[in-house]
């Protein structure tokens, strides 16, 4: 089994919180089933140079990503998903630092 | 069975990625129609959404300039009043989304001020539920039935393209 979630901070109002390796896991096996999205995975972080599971920073997260969207077919919608997702994170998490910044 | 959720659904993701629908050449395909509907129903944005498994990716749009939308072209799926014609196949109306039990506390009501929404859902000649042809206001109102009749001869009108370009490739 690749490794468990971890828990980074939500963004207030909204409610999110910054995608990490497990939620792109747990998207794949949602969609392809345990065996083989785990398989997605694996292989999605062996083709970016990564070793599944150790997927640690936003830029490893990306290059994951990018390889899962290589695969083509379902893989690419999933790593549509969780690129919209970090797109949508990083841009409310600006806003918000901007808003909080103008306050002070 | 695995699939219960048409969302989580393998085959309905490929129809999608075969459609080729998250591409950048999709925008000027439909932009139009956003804005049609747009018009059509008075109501500041149209939007051709592409419900994926746990984002909206936004194939076609008109709207106010300067949204946070502009950038990220999309948002996350729980967030989305389209996911739920995917669920249903059929029409989705909220008159007034601050008093809808699903959608009152979405943060796009609590943040970002929508307050109505109308949407159909655009279903491939495979029979897949792609997304929807929708429209958002900032004031609550009602829609009627005729108002969901433009929106779905606009729907029909997205998948025309969308699929004329498949046959085309």
């Amino acid at each position: 089994m690749l490794s468990p979630p971890a828990s980074p901070a939500r963004l207030p109002g909204y409610d999110l919180r910054e995608p990490v390796e497990a939620d792109a896991l747990t998207s794949l096996r949602r969609v392809f089933g345990p065996e083989r999205g785990e398989e997605r995975w694996t292989q999605a972080c062996a083709a970016a140079g990564l070793s599944a599971g150790h997927v640690r920073t936003r830029v490893q997260l990306v290059q994951a990503v990018q390889a899962l969207a290589g695969q083509g077919g379902p893989s690419a919608a999933v790593a549509r998903s969780v690129e919209i997702r970090m797109r949508t994170y990083a841009r409310l998490a600006a806003n918000a630092a901007a808003t909080a910044g103008g306050a002070r | 069975m695995m699939v219960t959720d048409p969302l989580y659904d393998e085959a309905r993701l490929r129809e999608i990625i075969d459609l080729d629908l998250l591409a950048d050449d999709v925008e000027p395909l439909l932009a139009d129609i956003a804005a049609e509907a747009s018009e059509r129903l008075a109501l500041p944005v149209g939007m051709i959404s592409v419900v994926l498994d746990e984002a909206l990716h936004v194939a076609g749009f008109h709207g106010p300039d300067g949204l946070w939308l502009d950038e990220t072209r999309g948002h996350p799926v729980e967030w989305s009043f389209c996911a739920t014609s995917v669920r249903t196949r059929d029409a989705f109306v909220v008159e007034n989304a601050q008093t809808h039990p699903e959608h009152q506390s979405n943060p796009l009501v609590t943040q970002d001020g929508v307050r109505c929404y109308a949407g159909v859902p655009m279903i491939s000649s495979r029979g897949y539920v792609l997304g929807n042809l929708c429209v958002v206001g900032l004031e609550q109102r009602p829609f009627s039935e005729a108002d969901v009749t433009v929106l779905r001869d606009l729907a029909a009108e997205a998948v025309r393209r969308i699929e004329r370009r498949r046959a085309a490739d």
